[in-house]
């Protein structure tokens, strides 16, 4: 076990009591409650940590928080592996298990950084040039290679085992960061009411406060943080979020946000989710997510001990880590100085400051005081060492060469305000002169953008804007801000700037972007050939992809094209970006709906009961219906299914129909309405009678069909096919509010309330006999085919009973409220167990119904029209309905359309297929002699063989006549006959017994 | 064919509610803590009254007088003594009757002043209490039900994991915040598995009220 080599002595926000054991690529290491993975690495001298993505060159640690393009990690293991872990934002924890990704065979040692080597060939644009030819060979051969040799982590390959959830949350004002201007921002809402929330991607709040010495109010920066965060705490309507990053903003101020509810712990506790997806509506937003340090391209930039000088001072003053023992400060402000004075505070040496402004006699005494040699005007040339930086090589004003030995080269160049979220709906930032970066300029309704993210980089700045538009967020959202607080004085701080975007003449490859392994040499060759807008840039060079979407890069790269164009950096273009901000897991986007609960299940009160008889369920829309019922014995489904349909047809069968839409129609105008919607006639229907009808749509297509039963003067209750349900309530809600708002009408579902069953075969009668209480008479005189009338069960238990069939034979349906449909299932199989009532599925029911040629969903598929399928005599000529004049159209009374007819096999033996097309025979297959195609078929236990439904040109005129049914998805062609599509009963004589 | 008289079977007629085989009652989730209280509702009566073209006032007169409630205009749940009436939409509410006694009669009354559709059996009901309430009810809540935006017998028509629900805010318990849910009946199964998920990490206690 080794001994944290780098770790100061004292100071950090780290619990030195607190150890904690982790490793990397197997090697156990050490590290403190207050870690991050990278600090922790560094503090045990670990710096290669990676494998670039393209050369396989070594990588360390570039910076301190989530932009970070080098370190990327994988965590933990098997189901749980996550690539592309940024070890600068990994949060410490006991046995966190992390390993280097992108190398082979080992991280030290890389074949594939032999690609380094062959680079002229992997310049920008490789891809399309080298593996254009031979196009087959891209998918099976260069794809995979590229593939194995570039890249970053692994997936994990199973699924993933802990729970995500979504939630929602809403508040007068959001604040997006909690450094000094979050935390003024939240303070100054807060105190005057307000809902706020506070979100902060860090496990720890404070923002840069936590890596600066800074002082606030004459008291160091740490205790002014401390009264703050005690006091949000103590605001009841503050919500305070840490470890959530919000990662983008949409329309009407919902924010997207996801909370590592567990990330930082081993595996999540029992009942707790991995992570929460949040969706946040504010009415007002400070974005105060504070700027992101830009590196400078020089030969060697990417070497491991290279490192933004921020960063530095983070590990230094956060973690309590010197991340190197002989210091070099490149520098092109004055920001990078405080690195050097902070270092040299810790007690670490600093051996060079390189700063490329002229000399001038302020930073030359300071640098004496530091103890450090200055270069001013000067650049670093070239950073060197093989798996890690050993020395940089500086030219100073003069434009002399010296070599210094160092292990650590901090790089400060300026920042770039983090104004992502300003983008993500189109804005475009504005490119500042004097403060040489990109600042927010159109904004988004209601977000306003604090400190650093807005380009005010002073303390003093951040806190005045923060308490600022705090207390206008609070005024905009409608509360009363209470006055303003006296401004916080800070310690003295300066932000000169001229940055360096890259320095020339150095030997060795000067990287823009790391993650993508683009260097400032790929960006001259895309301006050579033509790619010079910045979005051609980015898809020609990679440049700003992949998981750091070029946070590091992007404005070098804009900057060298600039150059080379002889433009300006805004000339040239601007950084824009999209949601997300950084990468989010897609199980925080799906919360809860995986797997079974990928979308809701609806079960038909009769569910319990089918099980228990061993349904097999089928899905039905989101339905599961019983599709079949096998017995012990039965091996095949045919076998079931046959013996269902038998006992049908020889005796009694049971099938649940709840699943069909019911709709409850009422009103004095609910007829006429009917007579609207349908295209067959309803007036003339009698009260307690039902009746077939089919719905068009506005085209004169087949939209619906089912029975609709008269239940009083103005009372109907529609049915609808189960498929269809909400979509034909949702046009009949349009029917009636725009087209018909004068009709006196209401309608509602009623669904859910009823549990309903057919009872079909020839003991149908004598089964429901014994269930409908004895008053009710049910003789055929009495209760005639397609009588619809209430009567009651159990002793005066209200029910309705319809004497319908979809199987032709003598049938009925009996509905009773739901809670009541499991005791109807168990009376009726009580009732029928004399005549072996037999449950049946859908199947049988498609099987019943094909052989008594009804139609359902295969063939109202939104393609036939009502003479298609041999209901013409349903549209009525003494109205008008929706559909009638669409019907109407030429085209669709083409007597050469394909009509529906039945098919039989030639030869009994042979099976047919549903979507089967129809040839002539002796006609080639192709699409000229397509005639139809079968749409569905069921081997019929009555007749013995294969029967089938299609739709074939001609239609019924065709009777008697073969042709091919070909199917080449499953190698079928069967000679068929067309026959009536009737198979069974065809007088009809079974459905009056 | 003769009609057969079979002797009336003797059936047993037990009803099942529409939260059986979702769940019972019991407890889940984190151990020693009840962040959340869930009462399954059952054996009340349901029913949407729809006014007829110009028929609001007469059947809010009728409402009133029968069982002294004013029928809201907008989402909001009146209680009464024995029942309570919810909006659902416009001139369109949802009548509960604490029981099942008389409801029939009942219905058929307001038959004469609106559409009366029997809906007793076709949702699935739900009370919850307890302190962490609000907590567990925003991972599937897609509105603000902070007390000052749903005030006490607010009400609403929306969503919980695409599961359509209808959910009102009663008078506070000793806990908190105290709603009532409804959720179609078929999707019970699907909405549990939702909530006892979300539930979970605060502890609930199950009970049948």
């Amino acid at each position: 076990m080794s001994a944290q080599p780098f770790r100061l002595a004292s100071g950090g926000l780290i619990d030195r009591g607190h150890q904690l054991e982790f490793s990397f690529d197997g090697t156990s290491y050490r590290g403190y409650a207050g870690d991050t993975l990278a600090s922790a690495l560094l503090a045990n001298g670990v710096r290669l940590v990676g494998r670039s993505f393209k050369y396989h060159r070594p990588r360390g640690i570039l910076s301190a928080g989530p932009e970070e393009p080098n370190a990327l990690v994988e965590l933990r293991s098997g189901a749980r592996r996550e690539p592309n872990s940024r070890a600068t934002v990994v949060e410490l924890f006991a046995g966190l298990a992390a390993s280097s990704q992108n190398r082979w065979p080992s991280l030290a040692f890389d074949l594939l950084s032999l690609n380094g080597l062959v680079s002229p060939a992997l310049v920008a644009g490789f891809y399309y040039k080298t593996f254009m030819w031979p196009a087959s060979f891209w998918e099976k051969l260069y794809e995979p290679l590229i593939r194995r040799a570039a890249g970053l982590g692994r997936a994990a390959g199973a699924e993933d085992p802990d729970h995500y959830e979504k939630a929602f949350a809403f508040c007068d004002v959001l604040v997006i960061g909690a450094g000094p201007a979050g935390l003024s921002a939240a303070l100054a809402a807060g105190r005057s009411g307000a809902r706020v929330i506070l979100c902060d991607e860090d496990f720890r709040l404070g923002g840069r406060l936590l890596a600066e010495r800074r002082e606030i109010g004459g008291r160091p920066g740490s205790e002014w943080l401390a009264a703050t965060l005690a006091e949000l705490a103590s605001l009841p309507e503050v919500r305070i979020m840490p470890r959530t990053t919000v990662f983008g903003l949409y329309d009407h101020g919902v924010y997207g946000a996801v909370e590592r509810v567990a990330d930082h712990l081993p595996e999540p506790p029992a009942h707790q989710p991995r992570q929460r997806g949040w969706r946040i509506h504010a009415r007002r937003a400070i974005l105060a997510a504070g700027a992101l340090e830009r590196p400078i391209v020089f030969a060697g930039n990417d070497l491991p001990g290279v490192m933004l000088a921020g960063a530095v001072r983070s590990y230094v003053n956060r973690h309590g880590v010197l991340p190197g023992r002989e210091s070099v400060l490149f520098t092109a402000g004055d920001d990078g100085w405080r690195t050097a004075r902070d270092i040299a505070a810790a007690g670490g040496r600093v051996a060079a400051i390189v700063d490329s402004r002229p000399d001038d006699p302020a930073r030359k005494a300071l640098a004496d005081k530091i103890g450090a040699r200055l270069f001013a005007g000067g650049a670093v040339l070239r950073a060197r060492g093989g798996r890690q930086l050993r020395a940089v090589t500086i030219r100073d004003a003069s434009g002399a060469v010296t070599e210094l030995a160092c292990d650590l080269l901090a790089v400060s160049n300026g920042w770039n305000p983090t104004l992502h979220l300003t983008s993500h709906q189109n804005g475009k930032p504005a490119w500042n002169e004097e403060l040489h970066c990109f600042v927010p300029a159109a904004l988004p309704a209601g977000l306003a953008v604090a400190g650093s993210a807005a380009g005010r980089f002073t303390l003093a700045q951040a806190l005045e804007d923060g308490a600022r538009l705090g207390r206008e967020a609070t005024a905009e959202a409608g509360l009363a801000a209470k006055p303003a607080e006296p401004t916080l004085t800070t310690d003295p701080e300066t932000n000169g700037l001229s940055p360096v975007w890259r320095v020339s003449g150095g030997k060795g490859k000067a990287f823009v972007d790391y993650q993508n392994d683009v260097t400032d040499k790929d960006v001259e060759l895309a301006a050579r050939e033509g790619f010079r807008p910045v979005e051609h840039l980015k898809r020609y060079t990679t440049l700003g992809m992949a998981t750091d979407q070029g946070k590091t890069s992007n404005l070098a790269g804009l900057a060298i094209m600039a150059e080379q164009t002889g433009r300006t950096i805004p000339q040239t273009g601007t950084t824009t970006f999209r949601p997300p901000y950084t990468p989010v897991a897609i199980g925080a986007l799906a919360g809860h709906h995986r797997g079974k609960d990928f979308r809701p299940v609806r079960l038909a009160p009769t569910h319990e009961w089918s099980k228990e008889q061993g349904a097999v369920f089928v899905e039905a829309g989101p339905w599961l219906r019983a599709q079949y019922y096998p017995k012990p014995g039965e091996t095949d489904w045919l076998t079931t299914v046959n013996r269902e349909v038998r006992a049908v047809r020889s005796s009694v069968g049971l099938c649940d129909v709840s699943t069909l839409g019911k709709i409850d129609i009422q009103g004095a105008d609910a007829a006429e309405f009917l007579e609207r919607v349908y295209s067959n006639g309803w007036k003339a229907l009698p009260v307690g009678k039902a009746r077939y009808g089919l719905m068009l749509r506005e085209d004169g297509f087949v939209m619906d069909d089912g029975t609709t039963s008269r239940l009083g003067e103005q009372h109907f209750l529609m049915t609808t096919t189960t498929a269809n349900a909400g979509k034909v309530m949702q046009h009949l809600e349009f029917c009636h509010q725009v087209l018909w708002p004068e009709l006196d009408l209401r309608m509602v579902s009623v669904s859910e309330q009823w549990a309903q069953a057919a009872i079909a075969g020839p003991k149908a009668r004598e089964t429901l006999r014994g269930v409908v209480d004895p008053e009710h008479d049910l003789s055929d005189a009495a209760f005639p085919y397609l009588a619809a009338r209430a009567v009651t069960v159990g002793g005066g238990i209200p029910a309705r009973l319809f004497r319908i069939s979809f199987s032709g034979e003598l049938a009925y349906e009996l509905a009773v409220p739901a809670d009541h449909g499991d005791a109807m299932m168990r009376g009726l199989m009580q009732a029928g167990a004399a005549f072996g009532i037999t449950p049946y599925g859908t199947e049988a029911l498609g099987v019943l119904r094909i052989e008594k040629g009804h139609v359902a969903g295969n063939e109202l598929n939104g393609q036939t029209t009502a003479r298609d399928l041999g209901l013409g005599r349903m549209m009525s000529s003494k109205k008008d309905f929706i559909g009638r004049l669409m019907a109407g159209r030429a085209a669709l009374l083409d007597q050469d359309r394909p009509a529906l007819v039945g098919f039989k096999p030639a030869e009994p033996g042979q099976r047919l297929r549903a979507g089967a097309h129809f040839i002539g025979i002796g006609r080639s297959a192709e699409m000229a002699n397509d005639e139809g195609y079968m749409t569905s078929v069921a081997y019929s236990p009555h007749l013995n063989h294969w029967i089938g439904l299609g739709l074939i040109r001609g239609g019924a005129a065709r009777i008697g006549e073969r042709v091919r049914a070909y199917d080449p998805v499953r190698n079928g062609d069967v000679v068929v006959e067309i026959c009536s599509p009737v198979f069974v009963d065809p007088e009809g004589a079974r459905l009056h017994g | 064919m003769a009609e057969t008289a079979t002797s009336p079977t003797a059936i047993a007629w037990v009803p099942r509610g529409a939260w059986s085989g979702s769940t019972r009652a019991g407890s889940f989730g984190a151990e020693g803590v009840s962040g959340i209280i869930a009462t399954l509702l059952g054996g009340f009566g349901l029913a949407t009254l729809i006014a007829g073209t110009g028929g609001a006032s007469s059947l809010s007169q009728a409402v009133e007088r029968r069982l002294g409630i004013v029928l809201p205009a907008t989402p909001r749940i009146v209680r009464g003594q024995t029942h309570d009436a919810i909006w659902s939409g416009p001139e369109q509410w949802l009548l509960r009757a604490a029981s099942r006694d008389g409801w029939s009669a009942l219905l058929g009354e307001l038959a004469a002043h609106a559409a009366v559709s029997e809906q007793s059996d076709a949702r699935a009901a739900l009370r919850l209490s307890g302190s962490q309430v609000r907590k567990v009810l925003a991972k599937g809540v897609m509105l603000d039900l902070h007390p000052a935006a749903f005030a006490v017998g607010d009400a609403a028509l929306t969503s919980i994991a695409h599961v359509g629900v209808q959910l009102w805010r009663l008078p506070d318990g000793p806990d908190g915040p105290v709603f009532e849910i409804l959720v179609a009946r078929s999707m019970a199964g699907s909405f549990w598995s939702w909530f006892s998920a979300s539930a979970a990490e605060f502890g609930c206690t199950v009970t049948a009220g």
